[in-house]
């Protein structure tokens, strides 16, 4: 498979992460292209690596990365991605005696932002786009856990980068703030290329054009979320009675019982249920392995 | 409003042609008519960028005061920045370098071979400061700055610099109060070893945390102390004899040309 090193996305060959002798990615290929790409999978299925090897935060151990077009291992390539790159890390912490406006414009030279007022305009926008301004003279510390994240997203935001990786990002927003978290990151994706690694599945339905789900260091599945959820039909049951050992199952309001059954079976209690239009949460827990375990 | 000027003086006064009785006199009036000074011509790109100016210095964040004393010092607006925001754990390590060179220095004035304390903990200053001046486990807002352009090897030689200043400096201060100092080489015996130190931590750096680094050199130090403290035909303050600074010097040269090839390189 030929790399594309076009100067707008993202493309992977056989990445490779190990940390000591556990692999965290098992050679992942991937290209991303503009639009918003949602990366699914359980805790410890190699989101976050993931994104932090595509973000320069960690040194691939093996295969061939291209950020923007450019080699992150080579260093002049490095700081020119960080230039066009924005990236909100999974709980992103800060320096809590710093105000809202203070930390931005710490990250904003960081960044090497422009001169002092074009800066502080940057800085001012961020803020706006994540309705923080009201608070900009605040201190850190005095913040809410939302208004945190929404603090790192504007640190994310600055430069108006043509790639931005967002591990997690709506975590302890409320749902007002998840809306216009979507709308934001919708109007980004016109023109830049977003990657989103959530459990949100809400998120994934209303912002990702395509889908990549992760289990144990690999791309298990990639396409749209109408494929993933047509993957899953015919695997999705109710029934009124409790479902055997060895298949996933939840109890539902009413009292039936919802069973996902993974490729390669068949549900041993099919004459006790009807199979349902799968959604794409367990189109999700199917793909990322939830299917295999007993509950 | 009873009176307006006329076009001729608004003319003369947008000209700065005005005498300067018409011109007080007209710089009045329009501080009060609005009519008026829609008359008068204006540049309005320059009182666009002029209320901006202003929005921005009413508007901007308070810099704190060891921002402001860097910028008295010379510093670039973005270095002092950034240099003023280092980790808390830098303060921590500032206060505790003040007590620590303090108490060497009561103990060195009051107890026979007191000032072997200074001798000892005086490399191990440096090194410790470097070793919580940046990384992961010692700065909080790491996780958002280590994928910045100015992240890496310009931002841990920033504030390598911030620590070294002050370190070099108090040590210096402290050595020349010593009972014993009398010459300059007395003030600065523990100059080398520090620095080469610091070197090797940086060096170290490329495989492993900051913090380990430094963590892992000032254990070694002071282990070394310690066994030639304990052997009874070695003294710990041969690793400052001339041969012992040879080797310093060499070691320093070394490790700094190394990490400096690293630089160009990576």
């Amino acid at each position: 498979m030929t790399m594309d090193t076009t100067a707008t996305g993202v493309s992977v060959r056989g990445l490779v992460r190990s940390y000591g002798t556990r692999r965290a990615l098992a050679g992942i290929d991937l290209d991303l292209g503009p639009g918003v790409t949602g990366l699914l999978g359980r805790n410890g299925a190699g989101k976050t690596t993931l994104l932090r090897c595509l973000a320069t935060d960690l040194e691939a151990t093996g295969g061939e990365v291209r950020v923007l077009g450019r080699d992150p291992e080579q260093a002049a390539d490095r700081t020119e991605i960080r230039r066009r790159m924005g990236y909100l890390p999974q709980s992103p912490s800060f320096y809590p005696h710093f105000t809202v406006f203070g930390l931005l414009d710490y990250v904003a030279v960081l960044k090497e932002l422009g001169g002092r007022r074009e800066r502080h305009d940057e800085v001012r926008r961020a803020m706006r786009r994540v309705d923080l301004y009201d608070r900009r003279h605040s201190r850190v510390r005095r913040l809410s856990g939302g208004m945190r994240q929404r603090l790192g997203l504007a640190s994310a935001l600055l430069g108006d980068p043509e790639l931005l990786l967002l591990d997690e990002p709506t975590i302890g927003l409320d749902p007002e703030q998840r809306i216009r978290f979507r709308d934001l990151v919708s109007e980004l994706a016109a023109r830049s290329t977003v990657v989103l690694s959530t459990h949100q599945i809400e998120d994934v339905a209303a912002l990702c054009r395509r889908v990549l789900c992760l289990d144990a260091g690999r791309v298990v599945f990639d396409g749209t979320p109408d494929e993933l959820v047509s993957r899953a039909r015919g695997r999705v049951w109710e029934q009124g009675s409790r479902p055997a050992e060895g298949v996933t199952s939840w109890r539902l309001a009413d009292g039936r019982y919802r069973v996902l059954v993974p490729e390669g079976t068949e549900n041993p209690d099919s004459t006790a249920g009807v199979p349902v239009e799968p959604s794409l949460e367990d189109a999700y827990l199917l793909f990322t392995g939830a299917g295999r375990k007993t509950r | 409003m009873s009176w307006h000027l006329t076009h001729d003086q608004l003319h003369q006064y947008a000209a700065h042609t005005a005498d300067d009785v018409t011109a007080m006199s007209a710089e009045a009036h329009l501080m009060h008519c609005a009519r008026c000074r829609d008359l008068l011509p204006a540049d309005e790109a320059w009182l666009d960028r002029s209320w901006a100016n202003l929005r921005d210095i009413v508007d901007r964040p308070r810099r704190g005061p060891l921002e402001r004393l860097l910028s008295v010092l010379g510093l670039r607006e973005n270095t002092a920045k950034l240099l003023a925001a280092t980790p808390q754990l830098y303060r921590a390590w500032l206060t505790a370098t003040v007590l620590v060179l303090a108490t060497a220095l009561t103990v060195a004035h009051e107890l026979p071979r007191g000032s072997l304390l200074f001798s000892f903990t005086a490399p191990v200053v440096p090194l410790l400061g470097v070793a919580l001046a940046y990384g992961r486990w010692v700065d909080p807002a790491h996780s958002l700055t280590s994928v910045t352009p100015l992240a890496g090897y310009r931002l841990l030689f920033l504030r390598t610099s911030a620590v070294l200043v002050p370190a070099l400096t108090l040590c210096t201060a402290a050595a020349a109060l010593m009972p014993s100092t009398s010459t300059l080489w007395e003030a600065v015996f523990w100059l080398l070893p520090a620095l080469a130190m610091v070197a090797g931590c940086l060096s170290l750096s490329r495989w492993m945390p900051l913090s380990l680094a430094g963590g892992l050199l000032g254990a070694g130090w002071l282990l070394t102390v310690g066994v030639l403290g304990i052997a009874e035909e070695l003294d710990p303050l041969l690793l400052f004899s001339p041969t012992a600074q040879s080797g310093w010097a060499a070691a320093l040269t070394l490790l700094a040309g190394a990490i400096l090839l690293r630089m160009r390189t990576v």
